[in-house]
């Protein structure tokens, strides 16, 4: 019922072993606490506040935490609860926080959450281009600087120390911050006009277009009906109306042409642009790098089927299942030819051929094959 | 196939290597007689010097009257394990490719360890199923070791990386066979075929590359010389009619070479006597390596010395470890970890239970 609903908040909804309450189906897990359903907590609710003051109601998924000091997550509820009133000592580290502190999770990881928040602080503060330094060296121990700077912050590591760094760089540097904020500010003015005046430029060519049809149409209409009048009112030839109308309207649609092509270059100009790329050809590729003799000129391959009693098999398949994994028997043939004609004339060594007694890194100093 | 649009860089004057003599079989297993028995000698040298010295360890004074084998009688072993090669690759249907990696697997081992500290019954299993392996014949171990008496799946794995790393894992090895084939196709091209060519003359001819498999043969000459040996040793005319063919300025094949091999397949191509063999493998359970030996007084000191040094490294990385941890975190300082909060949002657990 209404009336229930509207305070089903105070209420508290027991959650049963076998299915969940409607309105938590997807927020909660299984690992939600099983609350039994006593009347403690039909009133007193379910989860326990880590505090061990307090109950809340449903453990919400959208946590809020605290400025990257605390990394608490503390759901809506609790804010609203503890912070409505002021300033308050956090319940778990005390600290005094405000309600203003507490900023919405982007994040799961609480700690890519903290790490992003003081990147985005850090990086409202160092903001020096590449243009304000003299080397591409002095702009790599720039960003060195701020990374470890970052890093320290991140990692809490002599926090009080880093912070006073930070404040020395802001200080030292607060002309030239202003000067980069100004810059990226224009920059992203000046691309927002930008896209401005092409959407701008759009609607306009639409606008042309629909008027342009527009007239078109008009011109038609009238086109038909001074064809007749004229056969109404002339005593010429018909034929010869229709046709010096039809001649009007030629020359006209052409006339249009022309201008509408005119602004239609401009949109193919910009396609170009973007198609043309400056890349460097690729190096053509070369497949096969190594350059074998392959006894080519000691045999040549009869071109006619040789009598082979052990193709047979693959010869007189006729489904050619042998052959579908790309068993080419020419090839086959080749290469038995070519294993018969390889190293035909090497001369066999002769003579003690100073061949090291094999000593196999695996061995040890008895000779004995160490087995790794 | 599409032509490339770009031609490969031009090599000008520069001598193509062939492809033959850029294959591991010609540059790292190719010897001459001389220097193989020189191999042999050493290495047999070498391993009866270890031996003995494992075996004054043991027990002084025992090792004088050990009858250590030869060079020769650890081919002649090597030999008769081949031919049970051939055996088992028959009863097992794999095709030729598998047993002729397999027996030269074996043989190259064999020219880098000693029969007297691993077995060549073991051994021999493990190459054969290493090569239907690299010859893409592959089987599993079950089936492997089933079909063989008395043989566990262990026995053929305990020794597979050290074959692997005997073998310098190089695996791809050129065989005679498929040069046979080669030689059977070109043939047919010569420009005077008066001669029927009769699948006998390659039975025969095959039967000669595996006698050839039990001689020195590949060690010391390329697989097309000895298929062409082996081919001449069944149809001469046509041998050397082919051979003609292919002889020109910019080859020249000299005929000895092929009278050579034909005359070791004919001499040393026979499977071993056994008698001889039983012989050598009795002596061989004499003078084995007592390291190598499961149970022995010599395997358990180099087990227990293996194990210390294992040991040692252990707590030394144990104490750098606690060092480390004494002395704050290895890491760094931790990001203080926010709270727990009462519901755990890494559990992605999302059913009810």
């Amino acid at each position: 019922m209404a009336a229930a609903r509207t305070g089903g908040w105070l209420q508290g909804k027991t959650v049963r072993r076998s299915g969940l309450a409607s309105s938590s189906t997807s927020a909660t897990r299984s690992s939600t606490p099983q609350i039994q359903s006593t009347s403690a907590t039909i009133f007193g609710g379910g989860v326990k506040d880590p505090s061990g003051r307090t109950s809340e109601y449903f453990v919400c998924r959208d946590f809020i935490f605290a400025l990257y000091s605390a990394l608490t997550p503390v759901c809506e509820s609790c804010i609203d609860r503890l912070f409505t009133l002021g300033p308050a000592p956090c319940p778990i580290c005390n600290k005094t926080l405000r309600k203003l502190a507490f900023t919405p999770q982007t994040f799961e990881d609480l700690t890519v959450e903290k790490e992003v928040a003081v990147r985005r602080r850090i990086a409202k503060d160092f903001n020096k281009r590449r243009e304000d330094f003299p080397n591409l060296r002095a702009y790599n121990d720039h960003l060195e600087q701020v990374e470890e700077l970052t890093f320290n912050l991140i990692n809490d590591i002599d926090v009080p120390e880093t912070e006073a760094r930070i404040q020395k760089y802001k200080a030292e540097n607060a002309a030239l911050i202003e000067l980069n904020l100004q810059r990226e500010e224009a920059y992203a003015r000046a691309l927002k006009e930008q896209e401005e005046g092409e959407r701008r430029e759009r609607e306009a060519r639409a606008l042309e277009l629909r008027q342009e049809e527009e007239a078109e149409r008009e011109e038609k209409e009238k086109d038909r009906r001074s064809i007749i009048d004229k056969l109404e009112t002339s005593d010429k030839d018909a034929t010869k109306v229709i046709a010096r109308a039809k001649a009007h309207a030629l020359k006209r649609t052409n006339a249009r042409n022309v201008s509408t092509s005119a602004m239609q270059s401009s949109a193919q100009l910009l396609r170009s642009r973007a198609a043309q790329s400056f890349d460097i050809p690729d190096v053509p590729h070369v497949p096969l790098q190594d350059d074998y003799y392959a006894y080519e000129d000691m045999f040549e391959l009869k071109p006619e089927m040789y009598d082979d009693v052990f193709s047979e098999a693959v010869r007189k398949d006729r489904e050619g299942i042998m052959r579908a994994g790309g068993y080419i028997l020419e090839e086959a043939w080749e290469r038995a030819i070519r294993c018969a004609v390889a190293g035909l004339d090497l001369a066999p060594l002769v003579g003690l051929v100073d061949v090291p007694i094999p000593r196999l890194p695996g061995l040890d100093d008895s000779g004995d094959v160490v087995m790794a | 196939m599409a032509t490339l649009a770009i031609e490969p860089p031009q090599e000008n004057k520069a001598k193509k290597l062939p492809i033959y003599e850029a294959s591991t079989q010609f540059r790292n297993w190719r010897f001459s007689f001389e220097s193989l028995a020189k191999v042999r000698g050493s290495m047999n040298a070498v391993a009866v010097a270890a031996i003995r010295k494992k075996i004054e360890a043991d027990e002084p004074g025992s090792s004088s009257d050990i009858p250590f084998l030869t060079a020769d009688e650890e081919v002649l072993l090597v030999k008769h394990y081949i031919t049970m090669i051939s055996r088992l690759s028959g009863g097992f249907k794999f095709p030729e490719e598998v047993e002729a990696t397999g027996i030269t697997y074996l043989k190259r081992f064999y020219l880098k360890n000693t029969v007297m500290d691993w077995h060549p019954k073991n051994i021999m299993l493990t190459a054969l199923f290493l090569a239907t392996k690299t010859s893409n014949a592959p089987l599993s171990l079950e089936g492997y070791t089933r079909l063989i008496p008395k043989t566990a799946p262990s026995d053929v794995l305990d020794n597979e990386f050290l074959v692997a790393q005997s073998l310098s894992f190089e695996f791809s090895v050129w065989h005679a066979h498929r040069a046979l084939w080669g030689i059977w196709l070109d043939v047919q091209t010569l420009p005077d075929s008066t001669v029927k060519l009769s699948p006998d003359i390659y039975n025969s001819a095959l039967s000669h590359i595996r006698a050839s498999r039990l001689t020195d043969a590949e060690f010391v000459y390329t697989p097309s010389q000895i298929a062409l040996a082996a081919f001449s040793l069944a149809a001469p005319e046509v041998a050397a009619r082919w051979l003609e063919s292919k002889n020109s300025a910019a080859h020249t094949i000299s005929p000895n070479v092929i009278e050579e091999i034909k005359t070791l397949i004919q001499t040393q191509g026979h499977p071993t006597n056994v008698e001889a063999v039983r012989e050598v493998d009795r002596r061989l359970r004499l003078c084995k390596n007592p390291e190598k030996v499961p149970g022995s007084k010599a395997y358990m000191a180099k087990k227990a010395a293996e194990e210390k040094k294992a040991e040692e490294k252990r707590l030394k990385k144990a104490e750098t470890l606690q060092k480390a941890m004494d002395e704050g975190d290895p890491f760094g300082s931790e990001i203080p970890k926010s709270r727990v909060g009462l519901v755990d949002y890494e559990d992605d657990d999302d059913d009810d239970d």
